[in-house]
């Protein structure tokens, strides 16, 4: 008796390769997630699963109700131990690890695993939520094709085929699907904003802080991590004005300079002069809310909302920088402010802590009494700083909180933020108004992704000061104790700088192959992982679409997924050809196929010279034509072996008959409704060439 | 209901029978509209954070869903139902369908069942160019001629996300056979031994008869291989049933009963008249069926009860 019962009871003894997969799937998944889980769900996730492939081979006894309720509590809590929230990435994906794991224990049914794949493939989501580097493209491939397979598997049930075939219709399946996923990856609205906030993970910043202590970018230049990228619209500007201009940093305790946060004067006005720079900046994750622009930006970047600029012409964006962040800007190296300086901008940077630093103060007093203008007295502290005997090293020795007057008078090294640190100070001393602007110097050419790649190595600070007769004018102290620092991280491959010898970068092979995996790293994470709503804007304007509508969108959605479903369709059917045998069997089944006009296509069982009486009885005009040519293909295939100009001329008959429609023909052919008009007097004829 | 719709829609099928692509009708399976869920927020998800890898993920899977749809659709087009046979069957009870089925694409179509009224196949696969019999029960209704359908063929297949479908309108036919009822006895027949006649033997199968030489024609399963291991010659046993008595089966003699209470009685005694051996002979108000006994005759008589018109 076949029932509903039994046809459900044979889903219960899943095939041993289909558990496999699931288990295969799910500990793939929980690995791509294992460096943001917590520590105990990777061993968690191996034991269930090694416990479950044990099942394969004895009966498995599995744990009862009341226990596994104590687990599920057990490791709730153990989630919220470990991230005190069950909310966001890391505790989602450790607490769905967790309840996977405990869904392991108790399957029994095809349901049960359908879950335990689902919650794989949420963790390979949480996983490129999280990780979106491009050597990681390959195993979200891999695991999807994974689980895909698994899909197969348990949709297959008991008679689920070998992996491998399993392995080749996923993967089909995945290659039908990608232009799919590529239409609506391009066409699906990427309206900006989020529906709801993740709580903020508490990691590192990474680069430029909101403070500067000494020693503090020099810990950040031994990082060769990625800071930003960027790309012009034309040619770069020279070596000489690549400043990123990063925090700028005004409060001074003598031995840590500080951000001020708030305005204390509005954005005094500037004028732009030369030449414009048009670039787009890529920006690395660094938890910041200072965002890095050349000196000096036009305007805030439109694709930021609320991104604003400070009286000290920093960017500030609306949130941290927690994902990479693209953005376009125009800056000019050349300008001038308008204004003159508030009277509370000049007290914020004259600003000093009374009895600190006393040598410098008075070294700065005596250098500033002897100077005629402000400008002397800037000339006078580089030319002290010049021949002070000062040395420029990664590794200064350690300063005391004294650390303008223990660098200059004492240890005499120190690196960019050190002399910075030191100039500003003895400016303000002098009664120059001055301030300390952090950011990043120079960059390494690409020239395979033709951007400027800038890492936290290139980080550098530097001072601006006001001269009443110029207003800000950028110093950097640093190019005059050590003049090879301007250059030195600067690539010889910069199209500006061609003649003057090639760098170390480009003399190996494994540099030229580091630069192209950047470039690939970059293209990939301007074109694809920034891909976002204005870049959307700009592929409707570059495929001529002139007016923005959202019904746009939809237009070409619905005509893309028609033409993708067609496709498959089609695919299909063009799939469901018999399968192809040798040269005679395809001459003989193209007679078939023109014989179905004359009669009912030939059963399984039917023998083919059976067939040709059958047609011969139903159309008296073909009957001798199709007799013969039965015959034939019988002498061909059973016979002495024929040779190849017989078949040639079998194929040839085959190819030569045409079959019309009869009318009143006893016949009811398939595509009746699609037949071809009829014509009165049958006619049949062989081409004999 | 939704069966007689489509009926309406498609009329009445022939065999050979290819299924064409707009009678087969595809919706979500639940464990597609949870796979639906689950794929919508994905898409929050990838939305939220404007997370692009998240998103194709999202749109990777959408496309394989689809692509599934597709397949599943394909499971069932092109399927061609050559033959289709329904058995006769006791009104009440559940009667035997075949159906045989062919593929004649390339492709391998897997987790089909058929189902009719309650009853459903066992999950059947075809491999590319096979064929297949499929066995089901149907319901017996009521007594008489019984149209059987419509008949329904699903997958699910491959992934269990949709289910495809397509109600099969075959000219498929069983007669209802009263269901065999009632305690009266036997009518006595002519020709009972307690009359003293010499019993009549047939050849049969229930008793043994003797030995015969081996003919080309027998089965070895019927040869006496105990008398050939004795060293004796290839012969075989021959068995033989006695013709019982032979009784008459009247309609007019149950004139208590309601009409179909007399067509169990009488559709009993024809049971009971064959499990005997007994030759019977079956009378009907405007039919007189010949005198006989075994399948033919058994099978005459109850059709003859079951198409029976007062």
């Amino acid at each position: 008796m076949s029932t509903r019962t039994a046809a459900s009871a044979t889903l219960l003894a899943l095939p041993t390769h289909t558990v496999w997969l699931v288990l295969g799937g799910f500990l793939g998944a929980a690995l791509l997630n294992v460096q943001h889980t917590a520590l105990w769900c990777l061993p968690l996730a191996l034991i269930a699963c090694a416990w479950r492939a044990r099942g394969l081979r004895a009966p498995l006894r599995l744990p009862p109700r009341s226990v596994r309720i104590a687990v599920a509590l057990l490791l709730t809590a153990a989630v919220l131990v470990s991230f005190h929230t069950l909310n966001g990435i890391q505790a989602g994906s450790s607490l769905l690890v967790a309840m996977a794991t405990l869904k392991l224990t108790e399957t029994s049914r095809r349901r049960d695993w359908l879950i335990v794949l689902g919650a794989a493939l949420f963790l390979l989501l949480a996983a490129c939520l999280d990780g979106q580097a491009l050597w990681r493209l390959p195993l979200y491939a891999a695991e999807l094709w994974l689980l895909c397979a698994a899909l197969y598997a348990l949709g297959a049930g008991s008679d689920a085929p070998a992996t491998a075939t399993l392995l080749r219709r996923s993967g089909l399946s995945l290659a039908a699907a990608l232009p799919f996923a590529l239409l609506l990856f391009f066409f699906v609205p990427r309206l900006p904003g989020s529906f709801w906030v993740l709580p903020r993970t508490h990691e590192a910043f990474t680069g430029l802080g909101d403070e500067m202590s000494p020693g503090s970018i020099s810990q950040l230049t031994q990082s060769g991590e990625a800071a930003l990228r960027v790309r012009f619209d034309a040619a770069p500007p020279p070596a000489a004005e690549r400043y990123w201009r990063g925090p700028v940093l005004h409060l001074f305790d003598g031995y840590t300079w500080r951000r001020q946060h708030g305005e204390v004067a509005r954005v005094p006005r500037v004028e732009f002069l030369g030449q414009a720079y048009s670039y787009q900046i890529t920006l690395e994750p660094n938890q910041h809310q200072v965002l890095i622009a050349l000196e000096l930006p036009q305007v805030p970047p439109p694709e930021l909302p609320n991104t604003y600029e400070t009286f000290d012409y920093q960017l500030i964006a609306a949130a941290p920088t927690d994902r990479t962040t693209s953005y376009r800007l125009r800056s000019y190296p050349q300008h001038r402010s308008v204004d003159a300086l508030s009277a509370a901008g000049r007290r914020l940077d004259l600003q000093l802590p009374p009895g600190r630093n006393p040598r410098s103060v008075e070294l700065a007093q005596s250098l500033r009494a002897r100077a005629g203008s402000d400008g002397d007295y800037i000339d006078a502290v580089l030319d002290y700083l010049r021949r002070g005997g000062f040395t420029y090293t990664l590794e200064p020795p350690l300063l005391n909180l004294d650390s303008v007057d223990d660098l200059l008078f004492r240890t005499r090294e120190g690196f960019c933020g050190h002399y910075a640190s030191a100039f500003v100070m003895l400016m303000r001393a002098g009664g120059v108004p001055a301030r300390v602007v952090t950011g990043y110097l120079g960059g390494t050419w690409n020239p395979y992704g033709n951007y400027l790649f800038i890492t936290q190595s290139d980080a550098h600070a530097w001072a601006e000061v006001w001269l009443d007769t110029r207003g800000w004018v950028r110093v950097d102290p640093t190019a005059v104790v050590a003049p090879g620092r301007l250059t030195e991280g600067l690539d010889q491959l910069l199209p500006d700088a061609g003649s003057e010898g090639r760098g170390l970068m480009s003399a190996t092979w494994i540099a030229n192959t580091i630069l192209a995996w950047q470039g690939l790293n970059a293209w990939w994470q301007d074109e694809f992982i920034g891909f976002n709503f204005s870049r959307q804007l700009a592929l409707l304007d570059r495929l001529g679409f002139k007016n923005h509508d959202l019904r746009i969108f939809a237009l070409l959605l619905a005509s893309g997924a028609g033409v993708w479903l067609a496709l498959i369709a089609w695919g299909m059917r063009s799939g469901s050809r018999p399968p192809a045998g040798d040269e005679l069997s395809r001459s003989w089944r193209r007679l078939e196929r023109r014989l179905r006009r004359a009669a009912e296509p030939r059963a399984p069982s039917e023998g083919t010279s059976d067939y040709a009486e059958r047609v011969g009885r139903a159309r008296p005009d073909l009957a001798s034509t199709v007799r013969a040519l039965a015959r034939r293909y019988a002498r061909l295939r059973y016979g002495p072996a024929g040779s190849a100009a017989d078949l040639e001329q079998f194929r040839r008959a085959v190819r030569g008959l045409r079959v019309d429609y009869r009318a009143g023909s006893t016949s009811r052919t398939r595509a009746s409704s699609s037949a071809p008009p009829m014509k009165n007097k049958p006619s049949t004829r062989i081409d004999k060439r | 209901m939704l069966g007689r719709w489509a009926h309406a829609r498609q009329g009445d099928d022939t065999l050979p029978l290819t299924l064409q692509g707009r009678r087969i009708y595809i919706l979500p399976s639940a464990a597609g509209i949870a796979a639906a869920a689950l794929l919508f927020v994905m898409l929050l998800a990838g939305m939220n954070y404007n997370n692009s890898l998240a998103l194709l993920l999202c749109f990777m899977l959408c496309g394989v869903t689809l692509v599934s749809m597709h397949q599943c659709h394909g499971m069932l087009a092109g399927l061609t139902v050559r033959r289709a046979a329904a058995d006769d069957s006791y009104a009440g009870e559940l009667g035997d369908l075949q159906l045989l089925f062919e593929n004649a694409q390339p492709r391998v179509r897997g987790g089909l069942l058929l189902r009719c009224g309650g009853c459903e196949s066992m999950a059947f696969q075809l491999l590319p160019g096979a064929t297949q019999l499929v066995r089901l029960k149907y319901q017996a209704g009521a007594r008489g001629r019984q149209r059987i359908g419509p008949l329904e063929l699903f997958s699910s297949a491959p992934l269990g996300l949709f289910r495809a479908w397509t109600w099969l309108h075959l000219p498929l036919e069983a007669i209802v056979y009263p269901a065999p009822a009632g305690a009266r006895a036997l009518p006595d027949g002519r020709g009972d031994p307690r009359h003293g006649e010499r019993r009549l033997r047939i050849r049969g199968d229930e008793e043994w008869a003797g030995l015969r030489p081996l003919q080309e024609s027998d089965s070895p399963r019927s040869v006496a291989w105990k008398v050939y291991a004795r060293g004796g010659p290839l012969l075989v046993a021959q068995y033989d049933a006695p013709v019982g008595v032979h009784r008459l089966l009247d309609f007019a003699s149950l004139p208590a009963l309601p009409l179909e209470q007399r067509l169990s009685q009488l559709a009993q005694w024809v049971l009971d008249c064959e499990r005997l051996g007994d030759s019977y002979q079956l009378q009907l108000p405007q039919a007189t069926l010949p005198v006989g006994h075994g399948i033919a005759q058994r099978r005459a008589c109850l059709e003859a009860l079951a198409l029976f018109h007062s």
